[in-house]
């Protein structure tokens, strides 16, 4: 399930601001549990563009070489807005019964 | 310190490169890109360059293996299994010229193409060494002893002829000419599945 997940965590880092690699995946990295192994972002992120959820643009930095940054598409906002949706009515349902279980 | 940093990035990157082998060249390219690019913000980002802090900055990344894994499955690939065509064209190969005269080559190599257990550079190789397998050493060897008129097989107790050095080249090439189709099907048959298929 993390793994499904984890590409929309990734869209909605970006929904946010466009980030380049490094700050990308050590944003979700200090996410506890989301990430074991930083690299194997990279694969999923070619993986996105692949699928033209994300583009990425090379960019000039103030601080050393330029940096290639990602950011959302279009049809990348709109399939995290569908996995909101559908997030929202799963969680609901799994709280339902995992919440009253426990209590 | 630097150096050693240096050398801990290039083994690194080196091992990745080895494990990405069985993607797509430009999915490769990328990866490696992307990664080497991380590398460098990681280690712009550090104060100092401890190989203590290198070692922490790749062990984050994690092992190339796993990224590979992960490639792997985000693309789609799987490894593969010999089936009856990788076995056919690995029997074809060497031996199928001989039991059925070119034709028998011929099928392994068409086989040898469809399948995709094999990289390309692995298909160049199992199609170029050598062209009809053990068919064209085998005829020079039918054809030299019966030159000769002797029934010795090579290597045998033949009466040397006027040229001895002539012969020990002849019979050198004709060992190689031997050796190259075994070897090369041996290459191939442990090849199998290292180049992981598009299954999607």
């Amino acid at each position: 399930m993390r793994r499904g997940t984890l590409q929309y965590c990734v869209l909605a880092l970006l929904a946010k601001e466009e980030r380049y690699g490094f700050d990308l995946v050590r944003a979700l990295a200090e996410m506890n549990g989301m990430v074991t192994s930083e690299g194997t972002i990279y694969p999923l992120l070619s993986r996105l563009r692949r699928d033209g959820l994300v583009e990425s643009t090379w960019q000039e930095s103030s601080t050393g070489p330029p940096r290639r940054y990602y950011r959302l598409t279009e049809a990348g906002k709109a399939a995290l807005a569908g996995f909101r949706l559908e997030w929202r009515s799963f969680r609901d349902a799994v709280d339902h019964f995992v919440e009253r279980t426990e209590s | 310190m630097s150096s050693t940093a240096d050398k801990l990035v290039d083994d690194y990157l080196k091992r990745l490169n080895r494990e990405l082998r069985g993607l797509p060249r430009a999915r490769r390219r990328e990866l490696l890109d992307e990664i080497s690019e991380h590398i460098s913000e990681g280690r712009a980002s550090l104060a100092g360059e401890s190989e203590a802090d290198i070692r922490t900055l790749l062990d984050r990344l994690g092992d190339p293996e796993d990224i590979a894994a992960e490639a792997a499955e985000r693309f789609g690939l799987a490894p593969r299994r010999a089936g009856w065509k990788e076995v056919a064209a690995l029997v074809l190969l060497p031996i199928g010229g001989v039991l059925l005269p070119v034709l028998g080559w011929f099928i392994g190599v068409v086989l040898l193409w469809i399948s995709d257990a094999w990289s390309t550079r692995d298909k160049l190789v199992g199609t170029l060494l050598l062209p009809g397998g053990l068919l064209l050493p085998l005829a020079l060897g039918v054809f030299a002893t019966g030159a000769n008129g002797c029934e010795a097989p090579v290597g045998g107790d033949c009466p040397p002829d006027t040229t001895g050095a002539g012969d020990f080249m002849a019979t050198a090439l004709f060992v190689v000419l031997l050796l190259v189709p075994i070897v090369t099907t041996v290459y191939l048959a442990r090849r199998v599945g290292r180049t992981p298929a598009v299954t999607s």
